[in-house]
């Protein structure tokens, strides 16, 4: 089975790069814009990665990975933070909060896309 | 003084008073009966010289010139020269040389005089007295003034000059000098344009000259200037305002002033930044939107076309990256200098918030865990804990919670925990906009977090337990300072049963060690041998609750030994005979740390030396220390049989604890509740959670190293 990737951000720009991206590299690739959406989404079906924008309306990207990690049915969701903010501080916030990785815009697609295929590796061994 | 002077004046009034002018009178009649004398004798000794007349006359001549130079003796001792020895006396008073009331009975002679001079005398010296006193209270008063003046000059931060209208410098405070760069005195009188640069000043003196004395009241009395240094090193802020006279006319002005040199530079560097920001990116921008809007119009391009437009897109995309990356990085550098911050010790951060919680009614607040040095504005992130721990009540519906400082690699962390759940990150992001009253510039807790380059959140610190962090710069200063004392040579270890066992099983023995409340403390003596006159001199303690050190619940007390102090142990730990001469005997501190103590169990290391102490003063203090007793010693020894060293310092070195403020009682008890704090843990992995556990592994140690000790 394909691994499944859900990406969680209100800027169509660089989702439409990402789904590119991520479908270019085999995997299954849901789309939700806002953090509400995202925990629908985890609901229905839990996806083995999630790209998650800190900055998404209504829930922001800190609360949703919170709310993942407060249910331990979803243990295994690695989750990928992608933010504009570049501080030290926010980057440890977001791992303090459950976050496996934190990405700061912008940022190399290739990187991005080594990040994913990694974390996936790692998570299947 | 009136009093004094009857006195005087009545002193004689026992005898006959004998008045000048009956003095005279008898020194007269004196004279002419020595003049009949003389004239007799001579007269029947010479019978046969000159008739009767003739003898006559010249015995009256003879008689008259002994009774005139009898008269002028007897006027010569008893007028003339009392007369010339008051006048030396009077003007002794009056040049103040002397103070001290004169002898009537030398001046009898010369009437009512010298009672009317005494009289004089006493006045003159009472108003001499009097402006004497005067002057000295107004000296007083002028000395305490300056003194004050100087203390404030000396206390501000900023420089102060104070010039005449011709700008010589007439005061200046240290401040002054230093930014000024001027090493040793400034001499006064010098002129000011020796040391700045001239035209900014004369230029504020004459604005200030301009403004209409009468709006002094209403508009602002001083004025902005920016200057110079002459050696152009350094730009100095400041204000200045014109010293009037009574008439308010300007005599002179005072110029306060700061080192500007790294708020303009900063602000300078703030401006490159931001033209930086909006030109530099004007190219990259350009030729990403040409290559795009070509590949974009033209489809019908060639392969190759199309190529080369694409590298540009590439290249530009990744060139606006690397200027972004940069920009950013020069922002951060510049952003968090611009607020004054200071070196803050938590616990006096901590402190104030607690206090004003504590006033405020708020929740109950309790310091815990070793302080620790961090950088910040003192004033704002208190306001900001104040806010976030009433929020974090009020949201939680909790109200006790623990502050503790901890240290990171990079940062110190501030961290809040409490029973219950954590704090939603929305929740928290809601309050980052609510204005704090009180902070400075109408800052919310988002400034006040942007200031301290923060951020903060909450989550689960196990089951059950619930901490939001709040990350601050680290201190400019070494967080910890090596002990400056050398270290303590090894307390004798002692292995008395008595001391450290207990016959009967405590009420507590049951109970988990986790749950119980320990008072650890370190005492300083004067020695090590307290059954030969060693006496404690300082006593430390702090108290444990459910595994948590609070640190604001501590005991330091210093003791008068009613000894001296031995010079040998001074250098361990500092506290010499002057420093305890005030301090109150153990009599009345032994009984306060009883109450402080309670009935917890009593943690030291090496305790049973400490008890040693303790014990044989109960009797003259009316105290006993039947409190359950515990040793990090031998609680080491029991969990690292494999090490010998089982000091206080190799223990912290194992244990990963940095040590600062050593060989203070109080210091030294900190470190060693951090200690046990850790050695509780390591105990819990040993399954040894209980009281009574952990008393059977303490008392078969004991046994151990007591039977070691007889070989």
């Amino acid at each position: 089975m394909k691994p499944s990737v859900l990406l969680v951000d209100d800027e169509p720009n660089i989702v439409l790069s990402l789904e590119f991206l991520m479908k270019q590299a085999g995997y299954d690739v849901r789309i939700a814009r806002d953090g509400d959406g995202a925990l629908n989404a985890v609901r229905e079906r839990a996806p083995d990665i999630i790209l998650l924008d800190v900055m998404t309306p209504g829930l922001d990207g800190y609360e949703v990975c919170q709310t993942i990690r407060a249910n331990p049915a979803w243990n295994d969701v690695r989750i990928v933070m992608l933010t504009a903010k570049s501080r030290e501080v926010e980057r440890e916030k977001g791992l303090a909060l459950g976050a496996d990785d934190y990405i700061t815009k912008p940022f190399s697609t290739r990187e991005l896309v080594d990040r994913v295929k990694r974390m996936l590796a790692d998570r299947r061994a | 003084m009136p009093e004094r002077v009857t006195g005087l004046t009545n002193a004689p009034a026992g005898r006959k008073q004998l008045t000048p002018a009956r003095l005279i009178a008898i020194a007269f009649a004196l004279a002419a009966l020595i003049g009949v004398i003389l004239f007799a004798l001579v007269f029947s000794l010479r019978g046969d010289l000159g008739t009767l007349p003739q003898r006559a006359y010249s015995g009256a001549i003879i008689a008259v010139a002994a009774a005139v130079a009898l008269g002028w003796l007897v006027v010569h001792q008893l007028v003339l020269r009392p007369l010339a020895h008051l006048g030396a006396q009077v003007r002794l008073i009056a040049e103040a040389k002397s103070d001290a009331p004169l002898d009537l009975r030398t001046y009898r002679a010369l009437g009512p005089l010298p009672d009317a001079i005494t009289q004089l005398a006493a006045e003159f010296m009472a108003a001499r007295r009097e402006v004497q006193q005067s002057v000295t209270a107004a000296t007083h008063r002028v000395e305490e003034q300056k003194g004050r003046l100087e203390a404030i000059l000396r206390d501000l931060s900023e420089g102060v000059m104070v010039c005449n209208l011709d700008h010589q410098v007439l005061l200046y405070n240290q401040v002054a000098l230093s930014l000024l760069h001027v090493a040793g005195e400034l001499g006064l009188g010098r002129s000011l344009f020796q040391l700045v640069t001239r035209e900014p000043v004369t230029h504020a003196l004459e604005r200030l000259h301009q403004r209409p004395a009468a709006a002094g009241a209403t508009e602002e009395s001083t004025i902005a200037v920016v200057c110079a240094t002459v050696d152009s090193r350094t730009l100095l802020s400041g204000r200045m305002s014109l010293v009037l006279d009574a008439e308010q006319q300007p005599t002179g002005y005072v110029l306060t002033f700061t080192d500007a040199t790294r708020s303009i530079a900063e602000l300078s560097q703030r401006d490159v930044l931001l033209r930086n920001a909006t030109e530099g990116l004007r190219q990259p921008i350009a030729n990403l939107r040409a290559a795009a809007e070509t590949i974009s119009s033209f489809p019908e391009i060639t392969p190759a076309e199309r190529r080369a437009f694409e590298e540009v897109i590439l290249r530009e995309g990744n060139v606006l990256s690397e200027r972004l990356e940069a920009l950013d990085r020069d922002y951060r550098s510049l952003s968090a200098g611009y607020w004054p911050m200071a070196d803050i010790h938590s616990l006096d951060l901590f402190s104030c918030v607690v206090r004003s919680l504590g006033e405020a009614g708020g929740p109950q607040v309790t310091m815990v865990g070793l302080p620790l040095w961090l950088h910040g504005d003192s004033h704002s992130l208190a306001l900001a804990l104040e806010r976030v721990l009433r929020n974090l009540a009020e949201a939680t519906g909790v109200s006790a919670f623990d502050i503790e400082a901890l240290l990171g690699d990079k940062l110190i962390y501030i961290e809040i925990a409490w029973d219950g759940v954590p704090i939603s990150s929305a929740a928290l992001d809601a309050w980052r906009d609510e204005e704090l009253p009180g902070a400075l510039g109408r800052a919310t807790l988002r400034d006040i977090l942007n200031r301290h380059g923060s951020e903060m959140w909450s989550r689960a610190k196990r089951p059950g337990r619930a901490l939001l962090r709040l990350p601050v710069p680290a201190p400019t200063r070494i967080q910890f300072v090596p002990p400056s004392r050398p270290s303590m040579p090894p307390r004798p270890e002692f292995y008395d049963f008595d001391l450290l066992q207990l016959g009967t099983r405590p009420p507590l023995a049951a109970r988990t060690l986790r749950s119980l409340s320990y008072v650890v403390f370190d005492t300083e003596t004067t020695g090590l041998r307290p059954s030969q006159g060693d006496e404690i001199i300082a006593i430390g303690a702090v108290r444990i609750v459910n595994g948590r050190i609070l640190t604001g619940e501590t005991f330091s007390r210093l003791v008068n030994p009613k000894r001296p102090v031995p010079a040998e142990s001074v250098q361990f730990h500092g506290i010499t005979d002057a420093v305890v001469a005030d301090a109150p005997p153990i009599e009345v501190v032994l009984p306060q740390f009883k109450a402080f103590a309670a009935d917890s169990a009593l943690v030291a290391h090496n305790a049973a030396f400490d008890l040693k102490f303790l014990k044989l003063k109960e009797e003259l203090c009316g105290v006993r220390f039947d409190n359950v007793p515990l040793d990090t010693l031998l609680i080491s020894a029991f969990l690292f049989p494999e090490f010998t060293d089982h000091s206080l310092d190799a223990l912290a070195d194992r244990l990963r604890i940095e040590i600062s403020g050593r060989h203070t009682a109080l210091g030294d008890a900190m470190v060693t509740a951090a200690v046990f704090v850790r050695l509780l843990e390591l105990l819990e992995g040993r399954n040894i959670t209980t009281l009574s556990a952990l008393m059977d592994a303490s008392n078969m140690m004991l046994g151990i190293r007591a039977g070691q000790a007889h070989f």
